[in-house]
């Protein structure tokens, strides 16, 4: 019996040291080419002959702009954030505790638009967007983006738990409606809350299908499609290329590293519950 | 309710005697209105950027249109439908799609379950190992695509240790033999992390009593996994093979990334899916009737396969 657990353990130390081999390479060779001149590519070379110049070149040739990269990334995500955390809870609240002609009706559009791939309208809007003069505005980049009806739905599904009795006590304090809502529940929900803020943060800095269509030229270009053209352009530049992957994955990174818990636990509410 | 009014009017008395029965305040405390107006914001977003645009797709899926001049929107009945269903390119594009979905769906599921019984167990540092197996799937799949690309080029010690497996040594997602099958592995590599967690909340959820149980009744490990892991789990699978089917349909950022200039779908449409095949007509070519018309049979084809594996999934009971 011990010895056969020994056996087991043994297995399962092996499978998941060899899977994690296979998952962290990509990243440390990643991480490594960013540091070497080029003719080091795909060889091993010592720290001395490491250097910075991949990214300082980032920094100082005209071909790109990465701190504008950056600042387009970093005010689209900014503003979808906002919207997000403000107009989701609001529909997900009057679904979940008010009572009102059409209730029924919105509930459905929530569910339906869901379940509706983003794809099915990219052309219209795309179309829209260049009848109104919005194409590479970030007006085109985050106004159809200030809500996602997966986190109203997500959010209804909070909302409903929260008792009825804490709502009138609000409202015998001489709170209205609305300020029970955003003075009490609002601040209640902190914790789904930053489920959705981390969902959408994510979502939003990675996206690279509704950026690249809406947005084409080069001033504005999110980090990814920056990092794509990037690679493009310079793809036998290895190192280059991979100081570029380093620099737009990190912010992404660092954010997962703080909110790891959250996030995983927002992921699997979504599977439990969805 | 009523006790909560009065006792919130308690300091203006005066007023409240007075005061109509519908006066604008307590208009403007009713559910009627505060559920109307919390769900404005929402409803105008969602009318302006999708449900306007949802019908435009389908309307504009039967007419002849350019982006040049879209006011001269010409009806022409079932032509572009007629087209496509034509198109030796769009069964190419459809072909991979199902292709894409059909290894990756079964091998991420499947590896998913694994890897979350494997993190799941009594051992050292598994917090650290799902924090690896995660990574990737809130890396950007441009960046991940990139760094592929690098180390599956010609020549590149990747490559030629897959030579071991009867490959040969190409630049994979330049060649149409391996090109599928590079983006389906990144879809894999990205979404397997995903499926992990889902699946390791799942058997944290299962009571440790059905496994004391069973072990009282003489089962062995592969037993309790058969007869009790797998049974349990079977509404979570449900969930991830359905999104990763939907996932799967909608592969893009891969495919983008190593066509590179070329047109979607490189190398000669060996990676092109029914995604990269509107994308191309619709937006690339401009030709919006045609391209609409791509999405409202792309939407078709989505809707069929969800019912089918929601029939599938759920009536083996």
């Amino acid at each position: 019996m011990i010895f056969t657990n020994k056996v087991s353990k043994i297995g399962i130390y092996t499978a998941i040291v060899l899977l994690a081999l296979v998952f962290s390479a990509p990243f440390l060779y990643t991480l490594y080419t960013s540091f070497i001149p080029i003719k080091y590519v795909n060889t091993f070379t010592g720290l001395e002959n490491w250097t910075f110049d991949n990214y300082k070149t980032f920094f100082t040739s005209d071909a790109y702009s990465v701190s504008k990269w950056l600042f387009n990334t970093v005010v689209m995500t900014g503003i979808i954030l906002i919207g997000n955390l403000i107009i989701n809870p609001m529909a997900a609240y009057a679904l979940a505790k008010l009572d009102f002609f059409g209730k029924k009706l919105i509930f459905w559009i929530v569910v339906i638009t869901m379940m509706i791939p983003y794809h099915m309208i990219l052309i219209p809007v795309y179309v829209n967007m260049a009848k109104l003069g919005w194409l590479n505005s970030f007006a085109a980049l985050t106004i159809p983006f200030l809500y996602q009806a997966i986190y109203i739905f997500m959010l209804r599904q909070f909302f409903i738990g929260v008792p009825n009795e804490l709502i009138e006590a609000a409202r015998m304090d001489g709170l209205t409606k609305m300020g029970a809502f955003w003075r009490i529940v609002y601040p209640l929900s902190k914790p789904v809350l930053i489920t959705v803020a981390i969902l959408t943060f994510a979502g939003t800095w990675n996206s690279y299908l509704i950026p690249s269509t809406l947005a084409n030229t080069p001033e504005k270009y999110v980090l990814v499609v920056g990092l794509n053209s990037v690679k493009d352009m310079f793809f036998e530049n290895t190192p280059l290329v991979m100081a570029g992957v380093v620099l737009t994955t990190l912010p992404i990174l660092a954010f997962f590293f703080v909110f790891q818990k959250q996030y995983m636990e927002g992921i699997s509410n979504s599977g439990l519950k969805g | 309710m009523l006790k909560a009014d009065t006792y919130a009017g308690r300091n203006k008395i005066k007023k409240q005697t007075t005061r109509p029965r519908f006066s604008l305040r307590s208009l403007a405390d009713s559910d009627q209105f505060v559920g109307w107006v919390f769900s404005l914001p929402f409803l105008i977003l969602w009318g302006w950027w999708f449900f306007y645009p949802f019908m435009e797709s389908f309307v504009r899926s039967f007419q002849e249109v350019n982006f040049m001049d879209l006011s001269q929107g010409k009806f022409i009945g079932l032509q572009n439908y007629v087209l496509i269903l034509h198109d030796p390119q769009f069964y190419q594009a459809l072909g991979n799609s199902l292709k894409i979905v059909l290894i990756a769906v079964p091998v991420q599921t499947v590896l998913g379950l694994v890897m979350a019984i494997l993190v799941n167990q009594k051992i050292k540092g598994k917090g650290l190992f799902r924090t690896i197996f995660f990574i990737p799937y809130i890396t950007s799949q441009i960046a991940l695509t990139t760094v592929a690309m690098m180390l599956f080029k010609e020549n590149t010690f990747v490559t030629k240790f897959f030579t071991a497996f009867g490959m040969e040594n190409v630049t994979w997602f330049a060649s149409t033999k391996y090109a599928l099958l590079f983006v389906t592995l990144l879809f894999i590599f990205q979404q397997v992390g995903f499926t992990m967690i889902v699946y390791l909340s799942a058997l944290q959820e299962i009571s440790k009593e059905l496994y004391e149980a069973s072990v009282i009744d003489g089962a062995n490990a592969w037993q309790k996994f058969r007869f009790i892991t797998v049974p349990m789990l079977k509404p979570v699978t449900f969930f991830v093979v359905s999104v990763g089917t939907i996932l799967g349909f909608q592969i893009f950022d891969q495919i983008a990334a190593i066509s590179r200039y070329g047109a979607l779908g490189s190398p000669a449409g060996a990676t092109s899916t029914v995604i990269t095949y509107f994308y191309q007509h619709g937006i690339r070519y401009m030709n919006l009737g045609y391209g609409s018309a791509a999405v409202v049979i792309f939407f078709f084809i989505i809707m069929l396969i969800t019912v089918l594996q929601k029939k599938l999934l759920d009536d083996k009971e």
